[in-house]
């Protein structure tokens, strides 16, 4: 029995098909955001890769920024229970989930049985976010992909503050005419993010395991950052950018257990 | 609303407001008007602070009216902006200081300007009462308010409690002095001689309305909730403007009635079906209170409390002077520390039934704010129910989001549902 | 024999003192005395001091505060986020106690969250009456200073006694007088007293006893008294707000040669603008002291003389403008920033709003402003 997952964010849309549960029948990220062409093409391209039509699909729960959007969607979840349950699925003793978006940040605290018991966002107006990441890549005439790479040859952090991204832009700005050097640059990037992050990690309290969800997660350098902050190791899958996906098929999932044993 | 078909277009009935309701919008209305009839009639009006104490111009018979109470209206109707950008831009104000001011101030500015309409609409005051039980701010509001329009301050600072312990004798005595000072220099102001018979009149009906108000809000810890906990919202107006006064008590005396016979006949002023009932902290946003009862309705949960409406309980014994200084000292949950503040919300919250917390982190209000990030670890450990915050401001439209808000509330219904299976789940 | 190289050393020690207050506080415990910090603005450090206790100035430090916004939320003053987080990271360990005034509605809010997020040294909090005409308002400061002083008593297991309390009026009168002097012959010799110096010199009064740093600025003033005067040549400035930090931004006043000839900081000359006016009862003298202060965004006044101050002190000095040295996020300073620039500028004097934030670095926007300034 088959559910799909749909996580449609700001920056990507990401899906998950889901086999009785508890197989990855598929999994697809296309890195356009709501409002865009991307959410049907990322259903499109994981119904393609798990070779199944649209009408085998028994569920489809969709979560992200543009959940409401999605009419084709049976039911939506916050992302924020989506990340829970995607995580704990891979990371069955995870108990404190960092999930760094492309909009937002959120530390999701998780009791021992998978439920999540706390969640704290970002405070408005705070750099550190992905979007902040695309910023200052752009300025660097960077992908946000190399960052991560970058700043394992830097010799110094630069200072970035990171009240503002608008003015962390002015700030890198400065520093490159100043010739800086690129990977203490992006190492200083890093920092910044790790330090607004770590911010929100204390305020939920670090309980391990520690593992990362959304897609800045791929940014090792970000994570090097992170983990030094926090004091704490941090768990990467290559999987990451899909937990949300995964756990809105999860939850499909359960709904139709649900119904299953109300019979 | 309902609708009903006529012929093939839907016609939308608005539903007839609550008797009380009505009664709300004509003593406001009347507050108003009475200060527009004075003026007319070349007698002094004043603006005041929200928990000034009321009693003493209420006895003078001197129309009040009150800035807060007027920006939280002009900006539930959206017509803040012009005053807030004439403040921040002519007036030079920076933008972050406290919203109300904002638009208070610039207000102020052009009260003769006939560009700048705006509703309910504020006479020019003569004088200004402030008491900064409130926050600090006040103090400083009202010293450009004094500065620009060239008016008096009548002032009674109302200090803070920074520990847990009743206020010392020595502070009681300097707040009582105040009102006693404020008085006798009001008297000179007004030409008038203060009536202390009347004084007592005036401080028996206060408390009378406050205790009214507070049995309405005591029989929203029923479950379900007779009202929606939004409703205190309307209804504390009464409280705020015209604490003293007999139209008051006709008012209260006609909710409560309301509010039995909705608990007589199992039905509620909440537009849904109350699944989860959750402790609304910190003030309303008040251009976005529709958006905000309508995305808690469809997630069906009623903000059944709020700390923000036990400020005007200001309780004291008509005829004792000392305890009136000090129930002034007391009142707003500003001039309370976090441990105190929170060791209430504790208490209401486990007498409210409530399965949450939804916090208000407003832009403008950083005393509140502050009791929401330090308090926090206090409810969470002493009830163990989850807390939410969102981001919003009491009358500045530029910080609230709507994406924002509907998706912390999600996630606070989502952890408050799993409570509820789970303790299902025990139980079975 | 006074030379520039006695000169030179005094600075040094000034510089040293203001910028590793850590170092002094090691210096008092190692010592075995005991350190009590105090927050800004008006504290009556006299009442610590009585007590043989060593009071030291909280001002924060350049730093984002990682942890301190659990409790203290993101749009409240950097001065009270960095102290939180200096505070919640352990470095202000050594302290016996912290003295809070609750001058503003941060601070409101940091009388709980200090006692969150800071379990090891107790805060002694404390309020003013901003009512100060009231016929009563004396007597409370003079209970409440008691109350202080029996609360600090308590917390740090000192004695203060009456007739110590007098003793430590004393020592402070004596050192605001130096301070004032100081702040007069300054201007004198604007070549050595750059405006870095300057604040290092004002800033490291708070890190000292008072009777050392009387001693210090003793030797200081008859050092530059003995030098010729300095005709400056550059442009003159006053600087006025809570504080004028770090370096960097003071360093873009050097670099466009303009020289601070006076201040209305509360960090710095606003400490000295009243003395203590004496009293059979020391509290009582404290608590006139309060009643008799002028011109501070923190105190309430029926008109305020903060801008008339202000003009004074341009006009006296021959300064070209002012720097009016907004801390971001000090909603008390924000209210005032409107009728002190309009009045400056209505008797011809430039008003720069140069903007300060110690969890930011940038100051970018200040050096064009600065600059701009310089130019015309």
């Amino acid at each position: 029995m088959l559910t799909m997952g749909v996580d449609i964010g700001s920056t990507a849309c990401k899906c998950v098909i889901l086999e009785n549960g508890t197989e990855i029948a598929a999994k697809a990220v296309v890195p356009l955001g709501t409002g865009t062409k991307g959410v049907n093409e990322v259903v499109e391209i994981a119904l393609k890769l798990a070779n199944v039509q649209r009408s085998e699909l028994a569920l489809v729960y969709v979560t992200g920024y543009g959940r409401f959007n999605f009419p084709e969607a049976d039911g939506q979840r916050s992302e924020l229970s989506c990340h829970a349950k995607g995580m704990k699925f891979m990371v069955p003793d995870v108990r404190t989930i960092v999930d760094i978006g492309g909009q937002d940040v959120k530390v999701l605290s998780l009791a021992p049985n998978g439920q999540m018991i706390n969640f704290i966002m970002n405070d408005k107006c705070a750099a550190g976010t992905g979007r902040f990441l695309d910023v200052m890549a752009g300025i660097l005439d960077k992908k946000t992909s190399e960052l991560g790479d970058i700043d394992a040859k830097a010799k110094e952090v630069a200072s970035i503050s990171s009240t503002c991204t608008v003015f962390a832009e002015s700030e890198v700005i400065s520093k490159l005419s100043a010739n800086v050097p690129l990977p203490d640059l992006v190492a200083g990037i890093h920092a910044s993010v790790a330090k607004r992050v770590a911010g929100l990690v204390f305020r939920a309290g670090v309980v391990q395991k520690v593992a990362m969800s959304g897609g800045v997660a791929l940014n090792k350098g970000v994570v090097r950052a992170l983990a030094k902050e926090i004091h704490s190791e941090i768990i990467i899958l290559d999987d990451c950018q899909i937990i949300g996906a995964l756990g809105a098929a999860l939850y499909a999932f359960q709904e139709i257990m649900k119904q299953k044993n109300k019979e | 609303m309902t609708e009903i078909a006529v012929g093939d277009q839907k016609a939308k009935i608005k539903k007839p407001l609550p008797k009380s309701r009505q009664m709300v919008n004509e003593q406001t209305a009347k507050a108003y008007a009475d200060a527009w009839e004075a003026k007319k009639n070349h007698q002094p009006i004043g603006w005041s602070t929200a928990i000034f104490p009321q009693e003493i111009c209420e006895t003078f018979g001197v129309p009040i009216l009150y800035p807060e109470n007027n920006a939280a209206s002009v900006s539930a109707k959206h017509m803040g902006e012009q005053y807030i950008e004439h403040a921040e831009g002519t007036m030079r104000y920076p933008i972050n200081i406290c919203s109300y001011a904002r638009l208070n101030i610039g207000m102020a500015d052009v009260l003769d300007d006939d560009k700048y309409v705006s509703d309910p609409k504020m006479p020019r005051p003569d004088f200004l009462l402030l008491a900064n039980n409130s926050c600090t701010q006040l103090m400083k509001w009202y010293e450009a308010l004094s500065r620009n329009l060239n008016i008096p301050i009548f002032f009674v600072d109302c200090l803070f409690n920074y520990y847990e312990e009743e206020p010392s004798s020595h502070k009681v005595k300097y707040v009582r002095s105040q009102i006693e000072n404020c008085i006798k220099d009001l008297e000179r102001f007004l030409g008038k001689k203060f009536d202390w018979d009347k004084f007592l009149e005036v401080q028996k009906i206060s408390q009378q309305n406050r205790v009214l108000f507070n049995e309405i809000v005591e029989l929203n810890s029923r479950i379900p909730a007779p009202m929606s906990g939004f409703d205190l919202f309307n209804y504390m107006a009464p409280l705020v403007i015209c604490r003293g006064k007999a139209s008051t008590t006709a008012i209260f005396e006609e909710l409560k009635k309301e509010v039995l016979e909705h608990i007589e006949n199992n039905t509620s002023t909440f537009p849904g079906d109350e699944q989860y009932r959750v402790h609304w902290e910190g003030i309303a946003c008040w251009p976005n209170l529709g958006f905000n009862l309508k995305t808690l309705k469809r997630y069906n949960v009623n903000a059944v409390m709020n700390g923000y409406v036990t400020a005007w309980d200001v309780a004291y014994e008509p005829g004792d002077l000392d305890g009136m200084a000090k129930a002034y000292q007391i009142s707003s949950t500003n001039s309370l520390s976090t441990p105190t503040i929170m060791g209430k919300r504790v208490e209401s919250m486990k007498h409210f039934g409530c399965d949450g917390m939804l916090c208000h982190v407003n832009r403008s209000c950083k005393l509140m704010t502050f009791h929401i990030h330090v308090g926090r670890e206090m409810v969470e450990k002493e009830l163990g129910v989850p807390i939410a915050t969102f981001d919003g401001d009491q009358s500045d439209t530029r910080v609230f989001s709507e994406a924002q808000f509907e998706t912390r509330l999600q996630g606070l219904v989502e952890i408050m549902k799993e409570n509820k299976e789970t303790k299902e789940g025990e139980r079975d | 024999m006074i030379n520039m190289k006695n000169i030179d050393e005094l600075l040094a020690a000034f510089h040293d003192i203001a910028t590793h207050p850590g170092k002094q506080l090691k210096h008092y415990t190692d010592a075995g005395k005991k350190v009590v910090g105090y927050f800004p603005i008006f504290v009556p450090e006299e009442i610590i001091h009585a007590g043989g206790l060593i009071p030291m100035g909280l001002y924060g430090t350049q730093i984002t505060p990682t942890i301190a916004g659990k409790y203290n939320p993101i749009f409240t003053c950097s001065i009270m986020r960095s102290c939180l987080e200096l505070g919640m990271t352990g470095k202000y360990d050594g302290l016996s106690a912290v003295v809070m005034p609750m001058l503003c509605d941060t601070f409101r809010g940091m009388s709980s969250a200090w006692r969150s997020g800071v379990k090891n040294i107790p805060v002694v909090s404390f309020i003013h009456p901003q009512n100060r005409k009231d016929t009563d308002a004396k007597e409370f400061l003079a209970d409440e200073y008691r109350a202080l002083a029996k609360d600090l008593m308590e917390k740090t297991g000192c004695e203060i006694t009456e007739k110590s309390l007098r003793e430590s009026i004393g020592i402070y009168n004596q050192h605001t007088k130096v301070m004032n002097e100081f702040v007069a012959v300054a201007n004198e010799h604007l070549d050595i007293i750059s405006p870095v110096v300057r604040h290092e010199i004002m800033k490291s009064a708070h890190f000292l006893e008072k009777k050392e740093h009387t001693e210090m600025m003793s030797e200081l003033i008859k050092a530059l008294e003995f030098l010729p005067k300095h005709q400056w040549k550059g442009k003159k400035i006053i600087l006025s707000g809570i504080l004028a930090e770090p370096i960097e931004f003071l360093n873009i006043f050097v670099e466009n040669k303009i020289a601070v000839v006076g201040d209305d900081l509360a960090q710095e000359s606003q400490q000295y603008r009243t003395s203590i006016p004496l009293d059979t009862d020391p509290y009582a003298s404290l608590a006139q002291q309060w009643l008799n202060r002028k011109g501070s965004s923190t105190i309430h006044e029926d008109k305020s003389s903060r801008a008339d101050i202000i003009i004074d002190m341009a006009q006296k000095t021959g300064a070209d403008g002012i720097a009016v040295c907004l801390m971001r996020f000090c909603d008390v300073e924000e209210y005032e920033y409107p009728f002190i620039s309009e009045a400056a500028e209505k008797v011809g004097f430039p008003v720069l709003c140069l903007e300060i934030d110690q969890s930011t670095q940038n100051n970018e926007q200040s050096r064009t402003k600065v600059q701009s300034f310089s130019e015309n």
